[in-house]
């Protein structure tokens, strides 16, 4: 087995090396033939791992692969643990990849860092792949870096437009402050287990529990829920989850393929896996469970607001994503961890599909991702239409869709927990399934249907319309179409449709599974969950089997409200655009606070980047310049220099004078050694 | 004092007062003599402590062979003494202090914290060199065979430093000499007699 | 009396390295001087062979035979393999210096394989006499290296220096072995240890007495400060493909000489000679350190650098620990990759009648080469100790023996002076990227020189990232 698991992770490594560092050698079709070899081989592969632990039941697996070194009785080691848990990540991540592959062949096609584009989506599998399959603090440390270091690389694609740098400088940044607190949260299980593999650290997590730890003198704090929340910081930095989440909406700045792949599907989910496989040190701390479900319903509920008053295509669908990364967190917060990784995993299907069907779109209008000037594309782009269409009902959790099912599951475990914020919580994601509904298909009927406004957009109107940080002409640097004035779109190529076709399957069809997955032991030991805490175990005592389900589900709020909103989203944006306009006018405080995402941008701006800028630069002018430029440095440097100057004189190139210091030497031992 | 006291003491004196003398004498010729005495009084504390053949091995090598020859080096290189003295007073009080630190406490060492016992005597039949060729090529065969090797390396060494073959120099092959022929010496040459006009 | 054959199967690597220099010696007087590279051939197929030998004989018990002077265990496979490996490179890196200066001869090759004999004996030597003979071999091996070049001036002046200042250091370690001898009634270690061990009680100063002096031979030999000079001149005098061969391998044997005297014998003194090592220790990384600084010559500046690096190998046999020990183990031979690999560049970029010895030669080598300055540069930020590259593990291993047997002082001190000391090798970084050069010819294309340099560097990253590798060499090696 090691072998295998050996190759998944190195097949996707070795086409970014080649894609990477030879790129210019092989040419476009190499490029894109070797990655998508190396991820299709890790995808297979993937498969058979599947099948092997889940329909085989083959035997957890949790071996170090290498030790790289050894510092003071700790390992530091390269290892993998495969369970079911990983083997379905595994799964996801390559599939999404491998499509993800697909579809840039046609998305990227004029772009001239095609090669480029490839070898950074391939190393991103890999660094996928090891965080996943990690068995340690270590190594899971290093895949969630190099994924933050890939999207930073990806964020930043078109690295002549200054917004993509702004954009990847602030994911970068937002991202610092999450591994910071997860870093120290890493040192804290360190400090006290002495061991960075996960299950040694577990074995402790009793033990953890009891310790206190006292890091403002006079307080004592429970060591684990210090712990666990700084480890759930990092998760907010990576999940994108308030007030961590401002980086998300920005990291749209690249291209579609990597805003559906890794700010989307895969690695803002990271932090739902962590914690997911955490979970034998979360339960033991309510406290923590309590903070994270907090967050996520915070998340869940006002991130999907936003969405609402978006016009960028992909922003609606950015602000769905931190809306349902939202949904995930409660479900971990409620102790569902189960329903969080099940939606992560439907998530990961319709929200990539969601995403390849709005690039799907762009292509078509030549890159215009305003939503305002599109319109009425149903009989344009029959298949992307359809797709579009399964993802979004998927999304708002129609019955019968991937994201009913795991959905429906979050909310029911929500209002079976006990864990205090519970009730808040339910209130919030009951009130989110609304909103869902809404943005989703205002986003829909906005594109699809109606009036085709692409036909009467001027150029200078056009133009003169954008928004500071809304995408436009700017693209033309990078695609050449130079095409502005009205444009007949036409269906996408079938590197585009194919994708979205076979994303579009698992959307519909991945709920099925939710017996098993959610009130089944498809997780084993993977997940653990304290017998009080055990809210998805109550609730599968009242399953019937998928139908039973979905004709439950039918009769319970989530649905009604999710009917409303797509009622509401057709009445006001179909029937009577009027209601928008008058809504706009009428709560004109609310549409600013939503439109300025609550302010977090400039409160950020000011208090944090301002702050550090004006302490950096008093730090320069006082610390850096006047006492350690020139105090320290150069004056040590000047020392140094002059001792130096003279000390070489000590060798004059006499033989006596060396024989002589050798004496003086000998005598200095002797007399201070023997007496 | 015993007479052996007095051996001891008498060649002491000579080789210590013989050691300074090598060292300070002008003369590079009086300074060999001078460590030849130092040899011959050593050879004979050696041969006091029953180490007979190591003492006549000193006297032969060394003095036989060794300062003969340097003997004649010496003689034969002209070197230039005044050069060679200059600094010699300058750094004479330093080398003084360090010289007369060193001896003190070597003395303060030797005299305060040796205090080992001599060991048996051998008795009149026992053979030094017989105990010494012994154990010289049973026991300490593998130090014997390296100390071969650096004596190798010495000869490979001086060679390689001291063989030159100059292009310019005018040595005679014998070989060669003897191998020559009269073809490779002498050319006839028809020559038709000049004209007197 | 009664004599036993002794067992030959321990010394087989030492009688085919001494079987073949003698065989190269006779063969190289029928080669012509066209045909010289059948010497060199000679030459590394006895390295290699003799590497070979060793490893098939290698076994994890200890080996002691000839009375027990002669001892073969984990160290001496280890640095012995490693003397073989660093001298091959050694050969190879020297054979277009030497041809361009018209010196190739065989006698280069056959006096370098006498001094690998006499590495060879000093690393199994267990007894003073046989480690006295190994570091005479070795020295005489050296001195008559360095005088090779017979038309340099500056090589003879250095010669002579070496020759006189090791003469003196060699009577003061004998002069040391000749008391210990009379202290202990032995020349064996073990035994010796063995005396100490049970009955040096009132032996205090004169015990200490003789190991000044040991201290001072080793102390010389290795290079430490205030026994340190002739280092810069024999570095800066002598060809520089004896330099490389001066400045790396021997280190290798000092470093067991040290082990087997101080360490093994010695070992009840640590105390003392711990004491005295600090001394020596802090003396070097200071004056190792800061007078660099004031160098303009590349190999001046190496050899500075190297009593510096001398200062940390000491500092990890100073603890006297076997992490300590294991620690010194691992400097050493990262030194010896890296100065191989320094000294390398030094006469990469030379040529027929060019040294390139002073730090100007370096001048934008990046214009030139940009993949030589890339090498130049992991070489430089090893020495430095920056990370990734395997000097900075060196350094840390070595500070963290010195912090477990509670030394932090002394780890403080070798830090901030191994920060005077980043400021040389950064400069020399600098020059090569940032300044225009000053000579534009090409750099030579010798095959065999370059993929062997660019191995030699990257050995410096790629041991950097996986530093396992060695390090559990260095630790199989120390824990007898």
């Amino acid at each position: 087995m090691e072998n295998i698991y050996l190759a998944i992770v190195l097949a996707p490594l070795f086409g970014a090396i080649v894609a990477g560092l030879f790129g210019r050698q092989i040419g476009r079709v190499g490029a894109h033939t070797v990655t998508i070899l190396g991820v299709a081989v890790s995808f297979l592969l993937s498969l058979w791992v599947f099948k092997a632990h889940v329909f085989d039941g083959a035997e957890v697996y949790n071996a170090t692969v290498y030790t790289w070194m050894v510092s003071d009785g700790i390992r530091f080691e390269v290892g993998f643990l495969v369970d079911n848990l990983t083997a379905m990540m595994m799964l996801v991540v390559t599939f999404v990849s491998l499509m993800v592959h697909i579809y840039t062949i046609g998305y990227m096609q004029d772009d001239p860092g095609y090669q480029r584009f490839f070898a950074y989506i391939s190393l991103f599998t890999f660094s996928m792949l090891m965080l996943v399959m990690a068995n340690n603090f270590m190594q899971l440390f290093f895949g969630w870096e190099a994924v933050g270091l890939v999207s930073y690389l990806l964020i930043g694609f078109w690295y002549k437009r200054p917004t993509a740098i702004y954009a990847n400088m602030k994911a970068f940044i937002v991202n610092r402050v999450g591994d910071f607190g997860f870093i120290l949260g890493i040192g804290a299980l360190l400090f006290y287990a002495g061991s960075l593999d996960y299950w040694e650290v577990f074995a402790e997590a009793e033990g953890m529990s009891q310790a206190t730890i006292s890091i403002i003198p006079g307080t004592e704090w429970s060591l684990l829920t210090v712990a666990c929340i700084l480890l759930f910081i990092g998760a907010m930095g990576k999940s994108a989850q308030v007030p961590l989440h401002v980086w998300l909406p920005d990291s749209m700045e690249g291209p579609t393929p990597i805003s559906a792949l890794i700010h989307a599907a895969t690695m803002v989910t990271a932090g739902i896996f962590m914690v997911a496989r955490m979970s034998p040190l979360f339960e033991l701390s309510t406290a923590a469970l309590s903070f994270v479900l907090v967050i996520g319903a915070l998340t869940a509920f006002f991130m999907g607001l936003i969405g609402i008053v978006q016009n960028d295509i992909k922003r609606v669908v950015a602000y769905s994503t931190l809306s349902q990364l939202g949904y995930m967190t409660v479900a971990l917060g409620a102790s569902a961890y189960a329903a969080g990784v099940f939606h992560l995993m439907t998530h990961a299907f319709f929200k990539a599909l969601l995403f390849l069907a709005a690039g799907s779109v762009i292509i078509a209008m030549h890159h215009e991702q305003d939503m305002r000037r599109m319109g009425g594309l149903r009989k344009y782009m029959p298949i992307t239409y359809i797709t579009a269409l399964i993802g979004s009902l998927a999304l708002i959790g129609f019955p019968g869709f991937a994201g009913f099912f795991s959905k429906d599951g979050i909310i029911e475990a929500v209002s079976l927990s006990t864990t205090p914020g519970a009730t808040f919580a339910y209130v919030l994601v009951l009130a989110g399934v609304f909103v869902t509904a809404f943005y989703s298909f205002r986003m829909f009927f906005l594109v699809f249907h109606g009036e085709e406004r692409f036909r009467n957009v001027e150029h200078h109107a056009h133009h003169d319309a954008h928004h500071a940080d809304d995408h436009g002409d700017d693209h033309g640097d990078d695609h050449g179409h130079g095409h502005h004035g009205p444009v007949e779109p036409k269906e996408s190529p079938w590197v585009v449709t194919v994708p979205l076709i076979l994303l579009a399957i698992p959307s519909v069809l991945a709920g099925y599974v939710v017996g098993p997955m959610l009130f089944g032991d498809f997780f084993g030991d993977a997940i653990f969950v304290a017998e009080a805490n055990d809210v998805l175990a109550r609730l599968g005592e009242g399953y019937t089997g998928v139908m039973g389900f979905i004709v439950h589900g039918m009769m319970m709020p989530p649905f009604w409200l999710a009917m409303a909103g797509l009622a509401s989203a057709w009445y006001i944006y179909m029937r009577k655009p009027s209601i928008a306009a008058a809504a706009k006018a009428r709560f004109e405080w609310l549409y600013k606070v939503l439109d300025r995402k609550y302010g977090f941008d400039e409160f950020n701006a000011f208090v944090f980047a301002g702050g550090s800028v004006g302490l950096g630069r008093a730090l320069w002018r006082f610390g850096d310049r006047l006492f350690i430029d020139g105090l320290l440095v150069n004056g040590s440097a000047r020392a140094v220099g002059f001792i130096s100057r003279y000390a070489r004189f000590s060798q004059t190139g006499y033989l006596y004078h060396y024989a002589f210091a050798m004496i003086i030497g000998l005598l200095v031992l002797i007399t201070v050694f023997a007496f | 004092m015993n007479f052996e006291a007095f051996l001891f003491y008498f060649f002491s004196v000579i080789l210590v007062g013989a050691a300074v003398a090598m060292i300070t004498v002008r003369n590079p010729v009086h300074a060999a003599l001078f460590l030849v005495l130092t040899f011959f009084t050593s050879a004979a504390l050696w041969i006091m402590l029953e180490a007979e053949f190591l003492g006549i091995v000193l006297v032969l090598v060394y003095v036989g062979a060794v300062m003969v020859l340097f003997l004649f080096v010496v003689m034969m290189l002209d070197i230039n003494l005044a050069r060679m003295r200059e600094g010699f007073i300058r750094f004479l009080p330093v080398g003084i202090v360090v010289a007369v630190a060193m001896v003190s406490v070597m003395t303060l060492v030797i005299v305060r914290h040796f205090h080992m016992e001599a060991p048996e005597r051998a008795g009149a039949d026992y053979n030094n060199t017989e105990a010494l060729g012994q154990i010289l090529y049973t026991e300490y065969v593998y130090p014997f065979e390296i100390a071969a090797v650096i004596l190798l390396v010495a000869i490979v060494a001086a060679i390689a430093l001291t063989l030159r073959r100059r292009p310019g120099t005018k040595a005679i092959d014998p070989a060669q000499q003897v191998r020559i022929t009269r073809k490779g010496r002498v050319r006839m040459v028809d020559m038709k007699s000049e004209d007197k006009s | 009396m009664t004599f036993e054959i002794p067992d030959f199967m321990p010394v087989i690597p030492e009688l085919f390295v001494l079987g073949m220099a003698c065989a190269i010696l006779v063969i190289d007087l029928f080669v012509p001087q066209a045909r010289r590279d059948i010497t060199y051939g000679l030459s590394q197929f006895t390295l290699i062979g003799a590497a070979v030998l060793t490893i098939a004989l290698a076994s994890p018990e200890t080996r002691f035979t000839f009375n027990d002077t002669f001892i073969a265990d984990g160290l001496s496979d280890l640095l012995k393999v490693a003397v073989y490996l660093i001298t091959a490179v050694v050969f190879l890196y020297s054979r277009p210096y030497l041809q361009d200066r018209d010196i190739y001869k065989g006698e280069y090759y056959v006096l370098g394989l006498f001094g690998v004999l006499g590495m060879m004996i000093m690393i199994s030597s267990y007894s003073f006499l046989t480690l006295y003979l190994g570091l005479e071999l070795l020295s005489l091996s050296l001195y008559a290296m360095v005088a090779f070049n017979r038309d340099s001036a500056r090589a003879s002046e250095a010669a002579m220096k070496y020759f006189i200042l090791g003469a003196i250091a060699s009577g003061m370690l004998l002069y040391g072995m000749s008391i210990l001898y009379g202290i202990t009634g032995s020349l064996d270690i073990k035994e010796v240890s063995d005396y100490l061990i049970t009955s040096s009680a009132g032996l205090n100063v004169p015990l200490v007495f003789a190991l000044s002096f040991v201290i001072v031979g080793l102390a010389f030999k290795l290079g430490a400060v205030p026994f340190h000079m002739w280092v810069p001149d024999v570095y800066h005098g002598a060809p520089t493909s004896v330099t490389l061969f001066i400045g790396t391998a021997p280190k290798l044997a000092g470093l067991a000489i040290i082990m087997r005297l101080l360490v093994d014998g010695l070992g009840p003194l640590h105390h003392d000679w711990q004491g005295m090592l600090t001394i020596l220790a802090v003396l070097s990384l200071a004056v190792g350190n800061v007078v660099a600084i004031a160098q303009t010559n590349i190999k001046r500046m190496l050899a500075y650098s190297t009593i510096s690096h001398v200062g940390f190998i000491l500092m990890g046999i100073l603890a006297g620990t076997h992490e300590g020990y294991a620690a010194a183990l691992f400097y050493t031979l990262v030194y010896a990759i890296v100065a191989a690999g320094g000294f390398g560049m030094i006469i990469l970029l030379s040529r027929r009648g060019f040294e390139a010895e002073n730090l100007d030669d370096f001048r934008g080598l990046n214009e030139r080469s940009p993949w030589f300055a890339f090498i130049m540069l992991l070489i430089m930020f090893s020495m430095a100790g920056v990370p990734p590259t395997v000097g900075f593990y060196a350094k840390l291993a070595v500070l963290q023996a010195v912090v477990q047997v509670d030394m932090i002082w002394l780890a403080i001190f070798a830090v901030i002076f191994s920060i005077v000391g980043a400021f040389y090798y950064l400069r020399a970084v600098k020059i090569m990227y940032f300044d225009k050069p000053e000579d534009e010819s090409p750099l030579p294309k010798a095959l065999d020189m370059n993929v062997v340099l660019s191995i030699n560097g990257l050995l410096v990253i790629v041991l950097g990232i996986f530093p396992g590798l060695l390090m559990s060499l260095a630790t199989g090696a120390i824990s007898w």
